[in-house]
């Protein structure tokens, strides 16, 4: 039985990054996954969850319980923090012992993100890529802290062929993103930005490797801001370099 | 008693919905924490004074009386000491600090004597109730022939020990410790970074520490 | 620095930061981290993580027992000779501390470093009755000086060049000061000691207050903490009821944990055990110790479950150290004298949402402070809640933020949630974004975007996921599940 695979899309990398998602699309197909995406998804509600609108979020996740719960197989999506808020933080929102508690813990039990799909569930840290490149890495702080996902990312770069991994200083500090907080703090924002797009400057890498929508929407922004001519892409498309979206 | 306290009680009994006398659990285990295990006697010394050299404390073996008559004399010397303030144990008796000292020329100041003569002695010089070698800490109690002043206000603190006073970790001491009214862990002279993060030593509390391990019988 | 504040207007704070400031605060983490990972590696982390669920549960069990453990603490202290009060807010604190002054006609009191003296502004209060207070560890000393508030709970006065310093020395006390630490330490010592020789009070904070024996124990590596309580005939310590652990085995764990995160030393120079004034009449010490226990709002924060957590604080600094946001603005843009993640959830909670609700936006949440925590505050938790309570309210406060703002949000929350609206608003902003688009990006936006392309640009937006999906020769026909067609 070939394992399925619903495609959680997010709304970020829908908006911004659709290219991540059908490269992921093609990625996974090549691994043998089956994948689906149920239409009717749109925003897991993080945005709301950490900005303390916790009726908003209530609402949304309801709704992505109900679109996602009557699928099968795996729920994978290319966004840490969106998986770290599906996983943690959507049984926080209703009452433990109610239907809707445990439809969240089901759910959470089989929504991953992509990385840890692959290294963890597909047990593939190897996928055939090539990408003769000196990268950095920048660690998201969901995946990283909320996910621990200290490993796999990494453990994918340096499978790939013909790739360089340079370390970045600061590897594991924040980019300054933090959501709302980009806009209501933006000083702080900007300050925390400039911060890592000198530090991943400092590597002398061509590429950042990135593994969430909202780090790569900062960082991507900044180092054009800096007239730097380093690339930021998400891990999917480095792992999918060269190869067609399917 | 007084409504303050009964207000702050009662707030507390409130927050977690309980009334007075409610059961308390007891402490959990993983609260609680193995002590360090011991090496050999001679390696756990060794650690100590290594771990209080890393303190900038000055550390010295003291075999024989002669030994410390003389090295006292060296310290007297080179730190200029005209005046001293001593714990008074039967402990410093048998070593015959004040006795040396006086024999040096360094009057001694009792420690309840006006606190600005204390104040004013370069030296202080006590025993050491307990010592953690892998901390480099020494575990002073207080008493009226321990007083705190002596290990506090003078510029120069030197401190003795016998080895028999080593002990493994925390807890040892503690057990050892918490019935006096008062102790306290030193561990290094006075220090400070709150200039630029540069480490300066001799704040308020003494600005050298000299701890002499006698090993006389 | 130390009065309550009226509102904490944390974006306006962050834009007053002066330009030097982040490099120096930077300087001094980076330093303090650095000593944290070596002696944490040295034991090991496995090791390093078991101290640290120990450090939690032994914390957690004080504070779910709290008034076991001060009625314990109590009658410990009052057994020893020591006299207690209990404070229920600052105002009270203050009182009853310038009542024992009065009593003793104190005209000089000489003070240890302790944040919760600092919560209550008493150094204030204390010279408004007359009564000289000076603070004794040496980065307090200089911040008081100078007039302003700690900028770290560790280092003060970190952010001060040695010359700033000299300067302030040769202004205030007097005195030549050539700009060298060293010096300026020797000129402070002098001066400090003629102040702790004729001080008629010494007041302290408490690290711990054990329950078993009623002993306060203080953590400093200056010695000024032994001399506030040790020279001046009578000591007041001023300890929060959070403080309170029960027994001398809860300090074995919370020992090994404070002085490595804090600074990275295996522990603090001087760490001293007060049960009381001294027994007899021969020991040198206080004639009088007086103890008050502070609630100032810490009973209230007990009443969230989900907020408890907050009191495990053992104020080691070390969330301050890590927190991207502290390092780039650093303690005074927090509005409160102690700044940082654990700053943050204290101060929101004593203060209140009308007063401190920017403050838990004042955090990407990236979770740095919690791995670092040495008593494992689930600190971002924290934060989410008390979010929530800004904007939603819950059982203990009622909502600060404006109503506008929830409504926009349920706005909002309905068009993202409703398919037909998400993919409307989502074909919509791909066409009115045009004006804006220069190379697949957006540089200048309009309010209230303009906040983020201020500092970088807004990527267009790009959506065709869904169109392509459906145009698709998928594998075996397939689209989404049981979805009607498009």
């Amino acid at each position: 039985m070939a394992i399925k695979a619903q495609l959680f899309i997010t709304c970020l990398a829908e908006q911004f990054f659709p290219d991540v998602l059908k490269r992921m699309i093609g990625l996974l197909e090549r691994l043998g996954v089956q994948v689906e995406f149920p239409e009717e998804q749109t925003c897991c509600g993080q945005p709301f969850f950490n900005s303390g609108y916790r009726s908003q979020a209530r609402d949304l996740a309801v709704k992505w319980l109900k679109v996602f719960g009557r699928t099968d197989g795996f729920i994978v999506s290319p966004s840490g923090s969106c998986v770290d808020t599906v996983r943690h933080h959507f049984p926080e929102l209703f009452p433990p012992g109610s239907a809707e508690h445990r439809q969240a813990e089901e759910a959470a039990a089989r929504t991953f993100e992509f990385t840890q799909f692959l290294v963890q569930q597909l047990k593939v840290t190897d996928v055939g890529a090539r990408f003769p490149r000196k990268v950095t890495y920048h660690a998201s702080c969901h995946l990283l802290r909320g996910l621990a996902a200290r490993d796999e990312p990494k453990a994918l770069l340096r499978a790939v062929q013909g790739l360089e991994l340079v370390p970045l200083p600061g590897e594991e500090t924040c980019c300054g993103f933090g959501g709302s907080f980009s806009v209501i703090y933006p000083e702080v924002s900007k300050a925390m930005m400039e911060a890592k797009v000198r530090a991943i400057e400092s590597t002398g890498a061509e590429v950042v490797a990135v593994g969430d929508a909202g780090c790569i929407m900062n960082i991507a922004g900044g180092l054009r801001k800096a007239g730097s001519p380093i690339r930021t892409m998400h891990l999917i498309e480095i792992l999918t370099a060269g190869k067609e979206a399917a | 008693m007084s409504q303050a306290r009964e207000e702050i009680l009662g707030k507390l009994r409130q927050a977690y919905g309980r009334g007075p006398g409610a059961p308390v659990a007891n402490i959990p285990p993983t609260a609680r924490i193995v002590p360090r295990t011991t090496a050999a006697p001679e390696t756990e010394l060794a650690q100590l004074l290594t771990e209080i050299g890393k303190l900038s404390g000055v550390t010295r073996r003291v075999a024989s009386m002669d030994g410390f008559r003389a090295a006292l004399a060296d310290l007297v010397r080179a730190e200029g000491v005209k005046r001293a303030t001593c714990w008074t144990t039967p402990e410093m008796d048998a070593w015959g600090v004040a006795a040396a000292l006086q024999a040096l020329d360094v009057e001694i100041v009792p420690a309840d004597a006006d606190k600005y003569l204390v104040a004013a002695c370069e030296l202080g010089v006590t025993g050491v109730d307990a010592a953690l070698p892998e901390t480099g800490t020494l575990a002073l109690t207080s008493s009226p022939d321990r007083p705190r002043v002596a290990s506090l206000l003078p510029r120069v603190h030197l401190a003795l020990l016998r080895p028999a006073v080593l002990r493994p970790d925390l807890h040892q001491v503690f057990a050892e410790t918490q019935a006096a009214g008062y102790s306290v862990l030193i561990s290094g002279p006075s220090r400070t970074a709150d200039i630029e993060l540069t480490l300066t030593l001799g704040v308020h509390g003494p600005k050298s520490l000299y701890v002499w391990v006698m090993e006389m019988a | 620095m130390s009065q309550v504040p009226t509102t904490i207007d944390f974006r306006r704070n962050t834009q007053a930061v002066p330009a030097q400031m982040p490099a120096a605060v930077q300087k001094a983490t980076a330093k303090f981290l650095g000593n944290r990972a070596v002696l944490v590696e040295a034991l090991g982390n496995e090791y390093w993580q078991t101290l640290r669920q120990a450090g939690h549960d032994i914390r957690l069990h004080a504070i779910t027992h709290i008034e076991h453990y001060l009625e314990k603490a109590e009658a410990a202290v009052t057994r020893a000779g020591g006299q207690v009060h209990w404070a229920r807010d600052a105002e009270e604190a203050r009182r009853i501390l310038l009542d024992i002054a009065a009593r003793h006609r104190v005209k000089l009191a000489v003070k240890g470093k302790s944040m919760a003296t600092e919560e209550i502004g008493l150094n204030h209060a204390l010279e408004a009755a007359g009564i000289r207070v000076l603070e004794t560890d040496l980065g307090e000393y200089i911040v008081q000086l100078k007039g302003v508030g700690p900028a770290h709970i560790v280092v003060p006065a970190f952010h001060l060049s040695k010359e700033e310093i000299a300067a302030l020395f040769h202004e205030k006390l007097g005195v030549d000061a050539p700009a060298e630490a060293e010096k300026l330490t020797q000129i402070a010592r002098m001066k400090l000691r003629e102040e702790f020789l004729s001080a008629e009070m010494g007041i302290s904070g408490g690290n711990f207050l054990v329950a078993d024996t009623g002993t306060i124990v203080t953590v400093t590596n200056e010695g000024n903490g032994r001399m506030c309580t040790t020279v001046p005939p009578v000591h007041v310590a001023v300890v929060g009821i959070d403080k309170v652990v029960p027994d001398w085995e809860s300090l074995t764990v919370l020992l090994k944990l404070l002085a490595r995160s804090a600074t990275g030393q295996k522990l603090s120079c001087y760490t001293q055990f007060i049960s009381g004034p001294p027994r007899s009449a021969a020991e040198t010490g206080p004639r009088e110790m007086h103890l008050i226990l502070l609630d100032n709002g810490r009973s209230r924060i007990l009443k969230t479950p989900a907020c408890r957590e907050t009191l495990l604080c053992i104020r080691c600094g070390a969330c301050l150290n890590i927190c991207p946001v502290y390092n780039n603005v650093g303690g005074y843009a927090y509005g409160y004298p102690i700044s940082g993640p654990t700053g943050v959830i204290f101060a929101s909670q004593i203060l209140g949402p009308k007063v401190a609700g920017a403050l838990p936006f004042a955090s990407t949440l990236c979770g740095a402070c919690n791995e670092i925590c040495p008593v494992k505050i689930p600190i971002t938790q924290i934060l989410l809640h008390l979010r929530r309570r800004v904007v939603e309210g819950d059982e203990t406060e009622d909502a600060a933020a404006p109503h506008s703002l929830r409504l926009g949000a349920q706005v909002g929350a309905v068009a993202i949630g409703t398919p037909g609206l998400y993919r409307l608003g989502s074909e919509l902003l791909k066409r009115l974004q045009a004006p804006f688009v220069r190379g697949g990006w957006m540089p200048r936006l309009p309010a209230p975007l303009n906040r983020w392309t201020m500092s970088r640009p807004f990527p267009a937006f790009a959506a065709d996921f869904r169109q392509w999906w459906r145009d698709r020769p998928a594998a075996g026909g397939k689209r989404g599940n049981n979805e009607p067609g498009a």
